[in-house]
């Protein structure tokens, strides 16, 4: 493309008709699927509804393919953009003109994203969003990527800065591409996920399957195979094991399958690169998505990791921004991440954080008793599930569940701390997975003491700490630490005046 | 400019729990007690209908214990209620509004004037009749992090209103 300086109203790539056309056209089906299904299956059937004959039918649906191009066109035509000064310029619309100003100072992120379509006719999506409700989001659906790229650049750079020269730009702004993963370690990061999630899932789909079929199974004389295990003879117990444990290994296998599967999907070429100020996120398989972090907006990181990845020296951090949707959230995390990498990011996105700073201190052992009554609770449904499916013989899972529960309350506790320090605070937590809050003290937007009647007489409380997009507690300390820490950390907020965003 | 970077005592800090906490309108206690009578007379009224319709045997015979039940329900509710009622308390401090309320699960809550976006002071019709007012404080932060003090004179919110108006519209 010639024109690049977007001082001038452009239309997108010609190519962005396709993506459009594509776009509408799923999302017709999509509203029209049953409907569909439900004529396909009787036309199917008896060859005509009333006077429609299938040629109609076809007829019928190539007008409406022709309707969305021409739409799509018309919408295409219609859309044009530039920049002038300060400010980033939109007109839409085929009949109703719409004319969008957005001054660039309110633009709160500029994503650069690509899904199947748009990869295979190489053009990308750039969607600008500025803080409010969803309706303020703009998406440009096909530019090609250098253009992407420097309007990205454009948008992103404030009018006082605004340089003659382009090159000058690209020459004190070196993109250095600071960690890239390798498909091993993400091999490995699929591997090492927490399974129970995708091992519920499809014992739950396998059980649906199961009643869904339950009469093909019968048909099959599956029964009677059933009907003989009741005997109970050596060589039908041996049968029995093998069964489960065939079963057993099957379901674990898939689950691994899914895991790595899913995680090479959405990890797929995850690429940190290191800008000045920010840090961007390149990943993805299906839809590519770029995503860049500003250090101001972050208001808290969460590192997980767990046994297994620590061993392989992976771990995961997820950044919470604020004035960022929801959907968008759960791609701000950076999987597979060495430990002194993870540090160094860390440090980056926090300036002078250092984890051994400030002292580590404990929640009172009361935090057991509570993780225990969870326990004792979630037991009392599992026995009594178990009862009242397979009698009193399944009383025999306490054995392995009394020693589960206590392991999880031990550990639960072990792995708790928190850490105030001059400027963050850290919270230490998990069971399975060892899950590390950090969030900066003058970021914190309320403070709130909780305590429960029970915990009074003990002189127990816990701390809860909002910041803009999410709420840590600090749990089960005594009243007296909890108060310290309560002055503390709003003395910090209101004495120094910093902006939280 | 001189620098000084003196160090910090914790004990020195401003303490939260020496903070004199105002109680909300002793008025709001009748809002409470109307409400809830409300919703037991709804529920009265419903159960006295039920005896009405069903003409099962069987359901006439139980319908003293659900009603006692019912009556318990009520009686402990206006108790926790009354009881909660004292621990519904607020404070406005320089830099901060403080609110503590929940008789079983305790909770004080404190949000600095600068992370305040705006304040909103509503009034129910029933609020307007005891000449009372609900004052919201929204921050930026989850839906956790908004204060809403219910059952402030009317005056008394207006008051608060203004002064953290003016210091929220000062800071920017």
């Amino acid at each position: 493309m010639e024109i690049t300086d977007f001082s001038q109203p452009i239309r997108q790539s010609v190519k962005g008709i396709i993506v459009i056309f594509a776009f509408n056209l799923v999302t017709f089906i999509k509203k029209f699927f049953v409907l569909f299904i439900a004529f396909g299956v009787s036309i199917l059937r008896s060859k005509s509804i009333g006077n429609v004959t299938p040629i109609m039918m076809l007829l019928g649906f190539l007008a409406i393919l022709i309707i969305i191009l021409v739409y799509a066109i018309l919408k295409y035509l219609n859309f044009k953009f530039h920049i002038s000064n300060d400010d980033f310029h939109l007109a839409t619309g085929i009949v109703n003109k719409d004319n969008t100003i957005i001054p660039k100072s309110k633009i709160q992120n500029v994503y650069i994203k690509q899904n199947f379509l748009q990869q295979i006719i190489n053009v990308v999506s750039v969607k600008i969003e500025t803080a409010g409700d969803k309706k303020s989001e703009i998406e440009i659906s096909a530019l090609d990527k250098p253009t992407a790229l420097l309007l990205k650049k454009k948008l992103f750079r404030k009018a006082q800065i605004e340089l003659s020269n382009d090159e000058e730009i690209a020459l004190t702004e070196e993109p250095e591409v600071f960690f890239k993963v390798t498909p091993k370690r993400l091999l490995l990061e699929g591997l090492s996920q927490n399974h129970f999630k995708s091992f519920l899932l499809i014992i739950t789909f396998a059980f649906g399957l199961y009643t869904e079929f339950k009469d093909v199974l019968k048909e099959l004389e599956l029964e009677q195979h059933v009907e003989g295990f009741t005997e109970l003879d050596e060589a039908t117990i041996f049968n029995l094991i093998i069964t489960n444990v065939i079963i057993v290994i099957g379901v674990v296998l898939i689950s691994f399958l899914f895991s790595v599967v899913k995680t090479f999907i959405i990890n797929f070429n995850l690429e940190v690169v290191e800008h000045q100020k920010t840090v961007e996120i390149n990943k993805g398989l299906f839809n590519k998505v770029s995503l860049s972090l500003t250090p101001s907006r972050i208001q808290n990181l969460v590192i997980t990791t767990n046994r297994v990845k620590q061993f392989f020296g992976l771990h995961t951090l997820s950044v919470k921004q604020a004035m960022v949707n929801v959907k968008q959230q759960k791609n701000f995390k950076i999987v597979a991440l060495e430990k002194d990498q993870l540090s160094y990011l860390v440090n980056k996105l926090l300036s002078n954080y250092e984890d051994n700073e400030g002292e580590k201190a404990k929640p009172k052992p009361y935090y057991m008793r509570i993780s225990a009554l969870e326990m004792l609770v979630f037991g009392a449904i599992l026995n009594s599930v178990s009862l009242a499916f397979f009698g009193i013989k399944m009383l025999w899972i306490n054995v392995m569940f009394l020693p589960l529960a206590i392991l999880y309350v031990y550990v639960a506790y072990k792995k708790a701390y928190y850490i105030i320090s001059e400027n963050f605070v850290s919270i230490g937590s998990g069971v399975i997975d060892t899950t590390t809050n950090v969030l900066e003290i003058h970021k914190i937007q309320s403070v709130k003491l909780k305590q429960t009647v029970f915990q009074r007489p003990r002189d127990i409380a816990s701390i809860v700490i909002s910041t803009a997009s999410k709420s840590v507690t600090i749990p089960y300390i005594s009243k007296t630490e909890a108060l310290s820490i309560y002055n503390f950390l709003l003395y910090k907020v209101e004495s120094q005046d910093r902006d939280w965003m | 400019m001189t620098f000084t970077n003196s160090q910090i005592h914790v004990e020195d800090l401003p303490h939260v729990e020496d903070v004199e906490l105002k109680p909300i309108s002793k008025a709001y206690l009748k809002i409470i007690v109307l409400n809830t009578l409300l919703v037991y007379s709804i529920i009265f009224a419903g159960l006295f209908g039920l005896k009405y319709l069903i003409k099962e045997e069987e359901f006439h015979d139980n319908f003293w214990y659900v009603f006692l039940g019912v009556l318990g329900c009520c009686i402990l509710n206006f108790i926790i209620a009354l009881l909660a009622f004292k621990k519904r308390k607020y404070a406005l401090r320089g830099f901060d509004v403080i609110y503590a309320k929940g008789l079983i699960v305790h909770a004080l809550t404190t949000v600095p004037i600068s992370r305040i976006q705006h304040v909103e002071e509503s009034r129910s019709w029933l609020a307007r009749q005891f000449n009372l007012a609900t004052l919201k404080i929204f921050t930026a932060g989850e839906a956790g992090s908004d204060l809403s003090i219910k059952g402030l004179p009317h005056l008394e919110a207006k008051r608060i209103n203004d002064f953290i108006s003016s210091e929220v519209n000062g800071n920017n």
